[in-house]
């Protein structure tokens, strides 16, 4: 028998029809389907027995007290004890995979580089910290290694100096705080919020404006004005035209502030125009008071101040060390780098690429929360001191640095927690059984232990308030008073939550555009069409420094004039100009 | 007629190929890694399923047990088998967990519930596992090289399969067919 091409492709066709009427090529079709349930890359849950740790969420100064669901030593999910988390929290045992995470770095290098440059600096010449969560122990280690140092700066965000009490006001009136909005610890402002009426005094209708009782539109950044009023230094007329609200708005505001009391004002970081308001309005002791703090050891009486910047010379600081590793607010950069020396030596510690590493020589990577061991600054809305551990729920990956270790300097948690035993004041609250246990009926140790397991401390220990920074807020000012006419919107940055969110949160926040995503833009109708540019139109976004595309979004919730970005709190109040492409 | 001949020759290789052959050939397969019987744990000690197969204190299914739980009895040799003698050798003694292959895994995106279904729906293991409890051998895990699911799955003679086809139907039949999140994440 003679094989042809017709024969051939006879034999093929069959096997194909064939084929159909065998299970294999179904069954490749099912196999393939199941196949790609499980692509390479997926995460795969651990499986195993559940155990459940305690810890306390360091995201965020509320530091929220969080039982940990582990399968082995992996935690699989979070969820909030006596309060609740909120998304970020929830969500936080994502953050070690985030895949902007930074994984490696030249740390022994910059190790080096930074001994060197320390030992071979200048009489003159500055070594500095920059710390943006001040309040930890971390912070009081490294205002000591810097008193230990000549020339040692401690810089850091200002803080607020005072506490306050939502639950015994009436009124509360927000100058632009995101009150309701990851301000505060979220449970307690959510349980007192039934008892208070709040006045929302910002440009945009932030969510906080939006579940306010009352919300003022006024001009970006003249919400001080509002508590100059308070005071009497300007009277509701002038208040009326610096804010652009109307005088029978401002006048009603003082009535209701007096009338409907005890009243609060508060800001974003309690600024001492704010807090002379609060005590003119009698809340004094009351509704607000000095910010406490857990005790420390008496050597630590020998750290050094948070220094002002501003009086830090131009071009002093030879060693810049940034530690990102748990940033809540950042200060614009301009400033500090106006300090640096010309062969300054920056050294940013990051969990993130992101931040101030794009300034930095070297860039290195730092554990994140559930990684790290950390302790929880006080949150503003808590009058008694606080002092609670964020306890690692998971190591660390191998590789990682901390300004700490740059510094050769120990974590001094121990010690603070020894110091608080010691004054013997105050209760231990452990969240495993729901317990308070004086601390005076503690040892030392069990204390510790406590702790670790996430247990927190509280008492009333008041230490004297010992920072009055607002450099925020006179740079704002000063910001205002310079409008180029060329640029003729001013930018408000939308405010988020400190703290980092799983990625998986952040995109459904930005594919849903509850947040603005980082290329987004919102502005006022009228705006919009004054720009010539549509709802999710692409434009450029131009102020003195520089420009970039950006998809616009039209918002009537924006005040006129206005252009919400996403950012950070150094390009807020900057002058811009809308062009369409 | 002749020229049909080619195409009939394709056809009926195409059908002994699939259905004689690819059988074998999708599934590679291998051995449990301790020759196991559970008809002599359950006739000769009188042990039960929940004996080794337990829910732990929060309700959690403990699956196939650990190796300390084997060592409870077996912490030396119980016998003079070859099998026994293999186990001890080196599971036991060097504290080394078997690397058991189970046939009834459930995929990532399935919640299933052991306790739901044995202690609240009154469903018996044999209703899904079939007669796995009284086998004198575990059979050797036949794992399908695309899906990396057990052959088990699809079921086999006397043991129903374990598709969500085969859930669906039970719940269906029990009326408790509710919706995809009832088991799906």
């Amino acid at each position: 028998m003679t094989t042809t091409r017709r024969g051939l492709l006879q034999f093929l066709g069959g096997s194909a029809v064939g084929a159909l009427f065998t299970p294999a090529p179904w069954r490749l079709i099912t196999d393939t389907a199941l196949w790609s349930e499980n692509w390479p890359g997926i995460p795969r849950p651990a499986r195993g027995e559940a155990r459940y740790k305690f810890t306390n969420c360091s995201l965020c100064d509320a530091g929220c007290a969080v039982r940990a669901r582990c399968i082995g030593d992996q935690p699989v999910s979070l969820a909030g004890v006596g309060g609740g988390l909120c998304p970020f929290g929830l969500t936080a045992h994502h953050l070690p995979f985030h895949p902007a995470r930074l994984k490696e770095g030249p740390v022994k290098e910059a190790a080096a580089a930074v001994t060197s440059a320390i030992a071979n600096r200048g009489p003159t010449e500055h070594v500095a910290v920059l710390d943006l969560r001040p309040g930890r122990t971390a912070s009081w280690m490294y205002r000591q290694a810097m008193a230990s140092i000549p020339n040692g700066t401690y810089l850091a965000p200002p803080e607020p100096l005072v506490a306050v009490d939502l639950q015994k006001a009436r009124t509360v009136l927000s100058l632009g705080a995101p009150l309701l909005d990851g301000w505060g610890t979220p449970s307690k402002v959510f349980a007192a919020r039934d008892q208070f009426r709040l006045i929302q005094a910002e440009a945009v209708e932030s969510r906080t404006a939006a579940l306010a009782d009352v919300w003022l539109p006024v001009a970006p950044g003249t919400e001080g004005a509002l508590a100059s009023a308070v005071t009497g230094e300007v009277d509701a007329a002038d208040a009326a035209r610096i804010t652009g609200l109307s005088a029978e708005q401002v006048e009603r505001l003082l009535n209701e502030l007096k009338e409907n009391g005890p009243a609060l004002v508060v800001d974003s970081e309690m600024s001492p125009a704010v807090v002379d308001a609060n005590v003119r309005l009698g809340g004094w002791g009351h509704t607000i008071g000095p910010r406490p703090q857990a005790p420390t050891p008496d050597a630590w009486n020998k750290a050094a101040p948070v220094a002002d910047l501003d009086k830090v010379p131009n071009g002093s600081i030879r060693v810049l060390l940034i530690d990102e590793s748990a940033a809540g607010a950042y200060l614009p950069w301009a400033p500090i780098e106006k300090k640096l020396a010309a062969n300054a030596l920056v050294v940013a510690v990051a969990p993130y690429d992101g931040g101030y590493a794009r300034h930095a020589q070297y860039v290195l990577p730092a554990a994140i929360y559930p990684e790290t061991m950390d302790d929880i600054p006080p949150a503003v809305d808590s009058m008694a001191a606080t002092f609670r551990l964020a306890a690692p729920l998971v190591a660390a990956p191998a590789g990682m640095a901390s300004v700490r270790e740059l510094l050769g300097i120990s974590d001094g948690l121990r010690e603070r927690a020894d110091a608080i035993h010691k004054v013997g004041q105050g209760l231990l609250v452990t969240y495993a059984d729901g317990k308070s246990v004086a601390v005076k009926d503690l040892k030392a140790d069990d204390f510790w232990k406590a702790l670790n397991a996430g247990g927190a401390w509280t008492g009333d220990t008041k230490l004297p308030a010992e920072r009055r920074r607002d450099e925020a807020r006179r740079g704002r000012e000063e910001s205002l008073r310079h409008v180029d006419p060329e640029y003729p919107f001013t930018v408000v940055t939308e405010r988020r939550v400190a703290g980092l969110c799983s990625p998986a949160l952040s995109q459904i926040y930005q594919e849903s555009n509850l947040r603005l995503a980082p290329n987004r833009i919102a502005l006022h109708p009228s705006d919009a069409s004054r720009c010539g540019v549509a709802d999710g139109a692409r434009a450029l976004i131009e102020t003195a420094s520089g420009k970039r595309e950006v998809i616009v979004t039209v918002d009537s919730s924006i005040r006129s004039g206005v252009v919400l970005a996403p950012g950070r709190e150094d390009v807020a109040f900057t002058s811009a100009k809308v062009v369409r492409i | 007629m002749k020229a049909l001949i080619p195409f009939v020759a394709g056809a009926l290789v195409a059908l002994g190929g699939g259905w004689a052959g690819f059988p074998h050939a999708i599934y590679k397969s291998r051995p449990q890694p301790v020759d196991f019987s559970h008809k002599v744990h359950a006739e000769k000690a009188g042990a039960k399923c929940e004996d080794c197969h337990a829910f732990r204190g929060d309700g959690t299914f403990a699956g196939i047990p650990a190796l300390d739980k084997c060592t409870g009895c077996h912490a030396a040799a119980m016998g003079t088998t070859v099998a026994e003698k293999n186990f001890i050798d080196q599971y036991v003694t060097p504290g080394r967990e078997p690397q058991w292959a189970a046939y009834a895994r459930q995929p990532e995106n399935v919640f299933f519930s052991h306790i739901t279904h044995v202690k609240l729906g009154q469903v018996k293991c044999e209703s899904c596992h079939g007669s796995q409890g009284s086998t004198d051998q575990l059979p050797r895990y036949q794992e399908d090289r695309i899906s990396g699911y057990s052959r088990d799955i699809w079921g086999t003679a006397g043991r129903p399969g374990m598709t969500m086809d085969s859930c669906v139907a039970c719940h269906r039949q029990q009326k408790l067919e509710h919706s995809c999140l009832d088991c799906h994440k």
